[in-house]
C-alpha cells in the first residue's frame, strides 16, 4: 500500500488568513493614498458609514447568489427578488408602522421570488437564466400594479413610489465616537485611519445592518459546518452522487434558492428602510447584478462575497462623496498595484501580461498627474468600471460550483 | 489460482441470493431469471459481455429499481428495497462504474455526505475514517481535496465510503476498467484485504483474466440471464469467454493476400512537433498499397495518435509529405483531406466520432456534411441522410430501434459498428483505423473484423492502430512498431508473437530475444497492452 501523503495543498486556514492580510493590505494602502494625495474623505468615518450602507444590499444579494449557486441554481433573478423586497418591506413597514415587519414581509416577498424560480428550474427544468430575467421583469411590473392598486388614494405615494416610511433603530457604542473622533482628526498615518474605520463601524449603525452583517458568518456556519450545509453543496457539485446517498436533491435546490430570495429581499428592505426612507420604483438599480459579480469576485465565499460587496461600497461610497477628486486619487493607487502585477507576472516569466500591465500602470500615471480630477460622467459609473476591471482581472482562478446551471433530472422515475 | 473459498459451507446463510429476478424496460427484458448465491467472506465474480445486464442487474440489488419478478435474500431473509438508502441500511454497498465523487470537496466530506448521522462530519467522523483506512489498508488521506487525486485512490474513497456506511456486501461494478495494471493489482489486493476482514465483495466485470485471479466464485450472465457458475480453479478463460459469448470466440485472422503494388497512402519522414518543439511524430515513412492493412505496434503515447492526426489535417506536419495516391495532400484541412477520400474510425469515439447527444441520422452526416446523399446543393438533405442511416444501420447489423434515437442509447459495440458504417460508406480508397475494437464485446469485434477484411479485399487501403496485439498480428499484411515517434522495426505478422511484439513494443528489440528474461520483458508489456485495450469497456 502507498503510504499516506500529506496534502500537497495549502494548510488549511490559509484562505482566511489570504483573506485576513489582503484586506489589511488594501486599508494600509490607502491610508498611505490619503497621506499622499491628501484626500481625507478616502479613510474617513463617513466614507466608512456610507461604505457599509452601499455594501450591504450587494453583499446580501451576492449572498443570496452564493446560496443558491452553491446548490447550482443560477439566480439572475436576484434583481426581482430585490425589487419584491424593497415593496413588500416599505408597504408592511409603512402601513404596520413598525420596520421589523416591514423587514418580514420583504423577505417573505423575496422568498416567494426564491420559490417561484425554484419552480420554474428544479422542478419544470427552465432555463436558469431564461427563469431569472422573467422573475426580473415579472418583479417590476407587478410591483408597479401593486402600487397602483394600493397606493392610489396615499397622499405622497403613487405608482412609482410608497409613502415614508419608518426606520429601524440606529445603535452604536457609547463613547467610542469620543474617545476616537479627535484621533480621527489628527491626520495620522495609519493610526488616524484605524480611528476612523473604528468610528465608523461603531456608530450611528442601522440594526438592519448589524443583522444583515451577521449573515456572512452565519451563512459560513451553515453552509460549511453543518451536515445540511455539506449536502446542499453537494448538491452543486456533483448532484448524481448526492443523490445516490440518499441526499434528497430536488428539496435542497428548493431550500437553497428560497433561502437566496429571502437574503435578496433583505437586501431590497435595506435599500428601501435604512438607505432611504421610502420605496422607489428603480430603487435597486441593478444591485442584484453587481451582486451577483461580488459573489463571483469571492469565488462563491462568503467572505470574499464580503469583500467583493465592501469594494463596490466604497468606489460607490466614494463616487457619491467626494466625487471626481476622491476617484482620482485612486487612479494612483491603481497605477501602482497594476505595477505590481507587472513585477509578479515577470516574476512568473508571463511576459505579455506584464507588458499590458506596465502599459496600463503609465497611463494611469500620465492620466493622474495630467488632471486634477475625473469627469463627473465617469465618476458616476466608477463602480460598474469597477465590476468590469475587477471580474475580468479576478475570473482567472475561480472555482465555481461543478454542477451550476445545468439541468438536473432525478435517476428513478 | 492462490484465492480460495473460505468457508464457504460453514459461515452461515448466504450473503446475497437472487431468486427468479426479471426486470422489463419498455421494449426489452433486461434481466430474466436470473438465480446467484451469493456466500459470505468471498469474492463473487459476474461476468458478461456488454450489454449482457450485469449493471441492471446489480442496480436491482442495489435498489435503484425494483425487479417486476423475482426475490432478494440477504442473509436467508427477503427484502424488498425502494431505494439504494433501503439496501445501505441491510449492509449493501455499491461502488459505481463512474465514480460519484464532488471534486470541489475534501476526501471526508465525500464520505460522509449523506451519512452525517453515524459521526457528524468533524473530528469523529475523521478518526473513523483513519480508522477505516488503516484497518483495510486502503491509505486515504480523508483532508486532501477530491480534484488531487488520482483514479485509483479516488476508487478507494469509493470503498471507504461504502465501509463507512456499515456495508457488509459491496458490489463493485467494472473497478478495473479506468485503472492501470498496476492500480488493478493494488485493487485486488484491497479485496483481498476485505475479504479476509469478512466482507462478502460482488465483483462485476467482463476482463476474465481479472475475474480468474480474483473470484472465489463466477457466475456468466449471457443475454439477461445466468447460464452458468464456475469455480475459477478449475476453469479458463477460454471456456468462460465461450460461455459468455454462447459460442466459440472470434478470431482475428486475414485469409489470402490481396495486397497490390498501388500505392494509396504514402508517408516521406513526416515529422509531427509537441507545443515544445519535440517531435512527437519523428520522420515517419511508409507506404501503404491497394488491399493492404498496414499495422503500428505501440505502447501508448509513442506517436501513434499524433500520426493519425497528422495524416487526418488535424494537426500540422512540421517536415516531411503526405501523398494520397500521388496528390500531396500534407497541410489540407480535415474535411479536404476526407473528401478526397479517407475515412477514419477515430480511437476515442465519444470525442472524435460521435455527438451522443444527436439521434443517429444527424450522426451520419458528420464529416460527410459536404457529399452526397447528406447533402444536395447546399442544404442538408435530410431524407437521403436518412436513407443511408437506415442502410447502415441494416448492413452493419447495428442494434437500434431505429435512426432516431440518440447516440447515447446504443451501447459502445453499435456505435462502432454505426461509425464503422458511416466511414465506409462514400467508397473511401484509405482508413485509418484507430483501436477499432476498443471497449466493443466480443460479437462487435468479430463483426467489425469481417468488415475490415471485406473492405480490404475490395481494394480498401488501411492504417490500423491497436492496442490489442493479437489484433494487430491477425489483421495486419504489413506490421510496424512505433516508439518515441519512431518506426524501429518491421515484424512478419505471419510469424512474430505478441510477446516479441511486445518486447519490440518497449524498445528490447524484435529479434534475438529467445532467452528467458527477455522473453519474460516482452511479455510484460504485451500483457499490459492487452489490459489497456480491455480498459475501453464502457
Amino acid at each position: 500500500m502507498e503510504p499516506v501523503r500529506r496534502p500537497a495543498g495549502r494548510p488549511s486556514g490559509w484562505g482566511r488568513w489570504r483573506l485576513l492580510s489582503l484586506v489589511g493590505a488594501v486599508f494600509v494602502s490607502l491610508a498611505g493614498l490619503r497621506v499622499i494625495t491628501g484626500q481625507d474623505m478616502l479613510t474617513d468615518a463617513g466614507t466608512i458609514n456610507t461604505t457599509l450602507t452601499f455594501a450591504v444590499p450587494i453583499g446580501l444579494a451576492g449572498l443570496g447568489g452564493l446560496w443558491a449557486e452553491r446548490a447550482g441554481i443560477i439566480n439572475i433573478g436576484l434583481e426581482g427578488m430585490m425589487i419584491l423586497g424593497t415593496w413588500f418591506g416599505a408597504y408592511f413597514a409603512w402601513a404596520f408602522d413598525n420596520p421589523w415587519i416591514g423587514l418580514l414581509a420583504g423577505i417573505l416577498g423575496g422568498m416567494a421570488g426564491g420559490l417561484l424560480h425554484a419552480v420554474a428550474t428544479v422542478t419544470f427544468a427552465v432555463d436558469h437564466i431564461v427563469s431569472g430575467v422573467a422573475i426580473n421583469i415579472l418583479a417590476l411590473g407587478a410591483m408597479r400594479y401593486m402600487s397602483i392598486l394600493l397606493y392610489s388614494d396615499v397622499p405622497g405615494a403613487g405608482a412609482a413610489q410608497s409613502p415614508t416610511t419608518p426606520g429601524f433603530p440606529t445603535l452604536g457604542l457609547p463613547f467610542v465616537g469620543e474617545a476616537f473622533g479627535p484621533l480621527a482628526d489628527r491626520g495620522w498615518f495609519l493610526v488616524s485611519d484605524l480611528a476612523s474605520l473604528v468610528v465608523g463601524l461603531t456608530t450611528r449603525m442601522s440594526a438592519l445592518t448589524l443583522v444583515a452583517l451577521l449573515m456572512i458568518p452565519l451563512t459560513y456556519l451553515v453552509l460549511w459546518r453543518t451536515a445540511f450545509g455539506l449536502r446542499l453543496r453537494s448538491v452543486g457539485e456533483n448532484p448524481d452522487a448526492s443523490e445516490s446517498l440518499g441526499v434528497r436533491v430536488y428539496s435542497l435546490k428548493y431550500v437553497a434558492v428560497v433561502v437566496s430570495g429571502g437574503l435578496a429581499g433583505m437586501g431590497g428592505v435595506f435599500l428601501a428602510l435604512v438607505a432611504s426612507n421610502i420605496y422607489q420604483e428603480g430603487q435597486t438599480g441593478g444591485r442584484g447584478f453587481i451582486g451577483l459579480a461580488a459573489m463571483i469576485f469571492g469565488n462563491w465565499r462568503p467572505g470574499g462575497v464580503a469583500m467583493g460587496a465592501g469594494l463596490f461600497g466604497y468606489t460607490d461610497a466614494l463616487q457619491l462623496r467626494g466625487g471626481g477628486e476622491a476617484i482620482h486619487a485612486l487612479l494612483l493607487l491603481l497605477a501602482a498595484v497594476l505595477l505590481l502585477v507587472a513585477v509578479w507576472q515577470v516574476r512568473k516569466d508571463r511576459k505579455g501580461i506584464a507588458v499590458a500591465s506596465v502599459v496600463a500602470g503609465v497611463l494611469l500615471l500620465v492620466w493622474y498627474f495630467t488632471t486634477d480630477s475625473l469627469p463627473r460622467e465617469l465618476a458616476t459609473y466608477s463602480p460598474h468600471i469597477t465590476t468590469l476591471l475587477v471580474l475580468s482581472l479576478a475570473s482567472q482562478r475561480l472555482r465555481p460550483p461543478a454542477a451550476i446551471g445545468k439541468q438536473w433530472r432525478a435517476s428513478r422515475s | 489460482m492462490s484465492s480460495t473459498p473460505s468457508g464457504v459451507e460453514t459461515s452461515g446463510p448466504p450473503a446475497v441470493e437472487l431468486h427468479g429476478i426479471t426486470k422489463r424496460f419498455p421494449g426489452v427484458v433486461a434481466n430474466h431469471d436470473i438465480d446467484i448465491t451469493v456466500a459470505p467472506g468471498t469474492v463473487h465474480a459476474i461476468v458478461g459481455e456488454n450489454g449482457a445486464g450485469k449493471s441492471t442487474l446489480m442496480k436491482t440489488l442495489y435498489g435503484m429499481h425494483r425487479p417486476d419478478e423475482g426475490r432478494i435474500l440477504i442473509r436467508g431473509q427477503e427484502v424488498r428495497f425502494h431505494s439504494p438508502s433501503d439496501a445501505i441500511r441491510h449492509g449493501i454497498g455499491m461502488v459505481h462504474q463512474h465514480f460519484m465523487l464532488a471534486d470541489n470537496l475534501t476526501v471526508l466530506e465525500n464520505v460522509v455526505l449523506g451519512a452525517e448521522r453515524e459521526y457528524g462530519i468533524g473530528r469523529r467522523a475523521r478518526a473513523r475514517i483513519q480508522e477505516l483506512s488503516d484497518q483495510y489498508g486502503l491509505g486515504v488521506d480523508p483532508d486532501r481535496l477530491m480534484e488531487d487525486l488520482g483514479v485509483g485512490d479516488r476508487q478507494r474513497v469509493e470503498i471507504l465510503k461504502v465501509l463507512y456506511r456499515g456495508a457488509k456486501t459491496i458490489i463493485l461494478d467494472e473497478p478495473t476498467a479506468v485503472l492501470v495494471p498496476q492500480e488493478v493489482d493494488e485493487l485486488f489486493d484491497n479485496l483481498r484485504e476485505l475479504k479476509r476482514e469478512g466482507l462478502t465483495v460482488i465483483f462485476i466485470s467482463h476482463k476474465l483474466d481479472e475475474v480468474l485471479s480474483v473470484a472465489d466464485e463466477i457466475t456468466v450472465i449471457r443475454r439477461g440471464t445466468t447460464v452458468a457458475t464456475a469455480d475459477p480453479g478449475s476453469t479458463t478463460a477460454r471456456e468462460l469467454a465461450t460461455l459468455m459469448v454462447g459460442g466459440e470466440l472470434p478470431v482475428p485472422e486475414l485469409r489470402e493476400s490481396t495486397v497490390t503494388d498501388h500505392v494509396v497512402l504514402s508517408l516521406d519522414g513526416v515529422t509531427v512537433a509537441a507545443p515544445d518543439g519535440r517531435p512527437v511524430v519523428d520522420g515517419v515513412s511508409v507506404d501503404i498499397h491497394k488491399g493492404e492493412i498496414v499495422g503500428i505496434a505501440g505502447v501508448e503515447g509513442n506517436g501513434q495518435s499524433e500520426l493519425i492526426a497528422a495524416i487526418m489535417g488535424m494537426r500540422p506536419v512540421a517536415s516531411g509529405s503526405i501523398a494520397l495516391e500521388g496528390r500531396d495532400i500534407t497541410g489540407w484541412s480535415t474535411l479536404k483531406v476526407r473528401e478526397a477520400g479517407v475515412g477514419y474510425i477515430p480511437e476515442d469515439r465519444h470525442r472524435h466520432g460521435v455527438l451522443l447527444e444527436s439521434p443517429l441520422w444527424e450522426n451520419r452526416i458528420l464529416g460527410h456534411q459536404t457529399k452526397a446523399p447528406s447533402v444536395r446543393g447546399r442544404w442538408i438533405n435530410r431524407a437521403g441522410a436518412r436513407a443511408d442511416s437506415e442502410r447502415i444501420v441494416e448492413e452493419y447489423d447495428v442494434r437500434t430501434p431505429n435512426i432516431d434515437v440518440i447516440a447515447d442509447a446504443l451501447s459502445g459495440g453499435n456505435q462502432q459498428k454505426f461509425i464503422i458504417g458511416r466511414e465506409m460508406s462514400g467508397a473511401p480508397r484509405f482508413l485509418v483505423a484507430a483501436h477499432p475494437t476498443r471497449g466493443v464485446d466480443v460479437g462487435a469485434q468479430s463483426a467489425i473484423w469481417e468488415q475490415l477484411r471485406e473492405a480490404r479485399a475490395a481494394g480498401l487501403a488501411v492504417l490500423l492502430v491497436s492496442a490489442d496485439l493479437d489484433e494487430l498480428i491477425g489483421m495486419s499484411d504489413t506490421l510496424h512498431v512505433i516508439l518515441r515517434g519512431r518506426l524501429v522495426a518491421q515484424a512478419d505478422p505471419t510469424t512474430v508473437t505478441p510477446e516479441q511484439l511486445g518486447s519490440a513494443m518497449t524498445g528490447a528489440g524484435l529479434h534475438g530475444e529467445d532467452g528467458p528474461t527477455e522473453g519474460d520483458s516482452g511479455a510484460d508489456g504485451a500483457d499490459g497492452a492487452d489490459r489497456r485495450e480491455n480498459g475501453g469497456g464502457a
